[in-house]
């Protein structure tokens, strides 16, 4: 319990420091009140010399000691006085790894707390679409006309490729498997059915979570990231009036549309092998398409468009809100957004067929 | 005769057609700091970009401790950029790591220092730029002084021979831009390390440079010591010293 000495040696640098620091451990071993380090002797430090000083500090003190230093030359003056706030540092405190409850309950409350902020934007962007507009409160038309735009008649070529070419081969699949009972005919009811009900909501909503649920992502979280959202706020702009409400009845739009163009290229690609591969007369094929279906698919169909691009449109813009840290952030919260689209699609169309499959059959 | 770590003979370069710099020759000289001066456009960062070898010349010479930067591959052009710093005016930080792992980076990427030494030395790097405390801190909660220091204690982190610094002091308050000359000075004495600064502030020209070197429409007029740049009867080094608007030379 008392005073250590240390002499510095003439040089310090990496090699000396190393050994430097070795002896300090040795005789640091029992508990010691203060370090002092002699650099009287020392005419010259290098970076490397510096570190394992900071190094020899840092020990010191986590062994509860105190840590000096005395009699340096004009030549490592300067060293040492921009040195003395790092030497004086106290160590940062070793993190805490959280025991199991600790961060279930984090999760959980994290959770809630994203998903009260989530239905705060649900609220928000309702408002502003469906309602305020006719409280006379305005609605940006125009940005909304650029926005059915890009995530409509541009996304047209790519939605009806997917469900042609998914119709395609939901034919091929299924005309082999009913081959042998001589019924390739009801692979037109099949397609429609299934193009009705689930495939062509599916299918185009999946595209455009990966197209335009991405976009709004990436667009609101650099707009945060670049303070332009803070601007907006600062001129008293109504974020979701301005930037949300446009996007969400684009997509609200559009969407339906998408689909039901979805639905026309997947029956075309069923038709296709239909007509040309298995050798029905096309006005044969096309009755029995149009036979297979009531207006109930259809409309059970289209119903779930609704909520799909509400979720679309809303989780992105949730996430890209989100977004915390430079250009990672904006990265990651992309992904995010996208990743839940795709899961939300599900839980939605399986609650639908769950309705649908017990009160209509 | 001091040891001479870069010299230029004749560097030309183009932008397309237009003649950026036409026919520059200078000499830097190991450890002292070097200052490159000259009115806005006139081809300072472009020369910054050629002599760290981020641009190519149409002709000429650029030789760094005897190897020619204009004629190097990619490899060793790699290897000459380990041995230099480069602090950039907007700083350059990475975004997504703290202020410490920024200057961690190159340590890790190209050093062959311990991972249990890095922390500290780290830590040192900062110290010598005062930004101890900040370790930890994002570049988002920087102050833009800060950022720029931070931007040097990166550039500093290998140790390099020279460092190249694009207006250490544009857009600071008087007091922290001091703070930065007095910064250069000391890293300067301590770490023997070469300073190519390009800068407008006649202030820290007159504190911190050995020697100045003034271009002009892509030539240079000018270079020798900073006392003789004070005195030289060259119009437009008076001009500029003088801080004196175009309209008043004949
Ligand atoms: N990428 C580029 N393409 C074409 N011309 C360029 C490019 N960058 C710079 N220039 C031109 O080259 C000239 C020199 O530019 P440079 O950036 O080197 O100027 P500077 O001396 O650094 O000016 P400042 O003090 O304003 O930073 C300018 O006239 C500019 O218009
Ligand atoms: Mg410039």
């Amino acid at each position: 319990m008392s005073d250590t000495r240390l002499k510095a040696p003439d040089k310090l640098n990496g090699e000396t420091g190393a050994r430097l620091f070795d002896e300090a451990r040795r005789i640091c071993r029992k508990d010691i009140k203060t370090l002092i380090l002699d650099l009287s002797q020392t005419r010259d430090m290098d970076s490397l010399g510096g570190a394992w000083l900071l190094k020899i500090a840092e020990y010191a003190r986590r062994r509860g000691g105190e840590f000096k230093w005395e009699g340096q030359p004009e030549a490592i003056a300067d060293f040492m006085a921009m040195l003395a706030p790092a030497l004086k540092m106290k160590p940062r405190p070793a993190r805490k790894e959280p025991g199991m409850f600790e961060s279930l309950s984090d999760a959980l409350t994290g959770a809630a707390c994203e998903f009260a902020e989530f239905l705060n934007l649900c609220v928000d962007a309702i408002y502003w679409t469906a309602v305020a507009p006719f409280e006379g409160k305005g609605f940006r038309f125009d940005a909304f006309l650029d926005e059915a735009h890009e995530m409509g008649v541009r996304a047209i070529r790519i939605v009806c490729l997917m469900n042609f070419l998914l119709g395609l081969i939901i034919a091929m699949l299924s005309a082999k498997q009913v081959e042998a009972f001589g019924m390739q005919i009801y692979v037109a009811n099949l397609i429609m059915i299934g193009f009705a009900r689930e495939l062509a909501a599916i299918m185009t909503a999946t595209v455009v979570s990966a197209r335009t649920g991405a976009a709004i992502a990436a667009e609101l979280a650099t707009m945060k990231v670049q303070e332009e959202i803070d601007a907006l706020r600062g001129m008293g702009i109504n974020v979701a009036q301005y930037l949300i409400a446009p996007k969400l009845l684009a997509l609200l739009v559009v969407l339906p549309c998408l689909v039901t163009l979805g639905l026309i290229s997947g029956l075309a690609g069923g038709a296709v092998w239909g007509v040309f591969v298995l050798g029905f007369r096309p006005s044969i094929w096309y009755q029995q398409t149009l036979g297979a279906a009531y207006m109930d698919d259809i409309i059970q169909g289209m119903l779930k468009t609704v909520f799909f691009a509400i979720a679309i449109a809303l989780i992105g813009c949730h996430n890209g809100l989100r977004v915390a840290g430079g250009s990672r952030g904006v990265g990651l919260m992309t992904t995010r957004a996208v990743v839940m689209d795709i899961f939300m699609l599900i839980c939605i169309d399986i609650v639908f067929a769950a309705i649908f499959y017990y009160l209509l059959g | 005769m001091e040891d001479i770590i870069i010299k230029v003979t004749d560097l030309v370069a183009h932008y397309g057609d237009f003649k950026v710099l036409d026919g520059v020759s200078f000499e830097v000289r190991r450890g002292e700091i070097f200052m490159i001066v000259g009115g806005s456009g006139c081809g300072k960062s472009t020369l910054l970009k050629h002599l760290c070898g981020l641009m190519r010349p149409t002709s000429g010479e650029i030789l760094f401790q005897g190897k020619n930067v204009a004629a190097m591959d990619e490899d060793e052009l790699a290897e000459m950029q380990h041995t230099i710093g480069i602090a950039f005016q907007s700083s350059g930080l990475f975004n997504s790591m703290t202020v410490g792992d920024n200057v961690a980076m190159p340590m890790r990427e190209f050093g062959n220092v311990d991972e249990a030494l890095i922390d500290n030395l780290v830590r040192f790097k900062l110290s010598l730029v005062g930004l101890a405390a900040a370790q930890y801190l994002m570049p988002g909660e920087l102050s833009g002084g800060m950022r720029k220091r931070a931007g040097l204690a990166r550039a500093i982190a290998l140790d390099p021979a020279l460092v190249y610094f694009d207006e250490p002091s544009a857009g600071l308050d008087p007091i922290i831009a001091a703070g930065l000359d007095e910064m250069i000075l000391k890293l300067k004495r301590m770490l023997k390390t070469t300073f190519v600064i390009v800068t407008h502030e006649l202030e820290s020209i007159r504190l911190v440079a050995d020697r100045v070197l003034m271009l002009d429409k892509g030539k240079v007029v000018f270079c020798g010591a900073l006392d003789e740049a004070m005195t030289a009867p060259i119009e437009r080094l008076r001009q500029f010293f003088d801080r004196r608007p175009d309209e008043y030379i004949t």
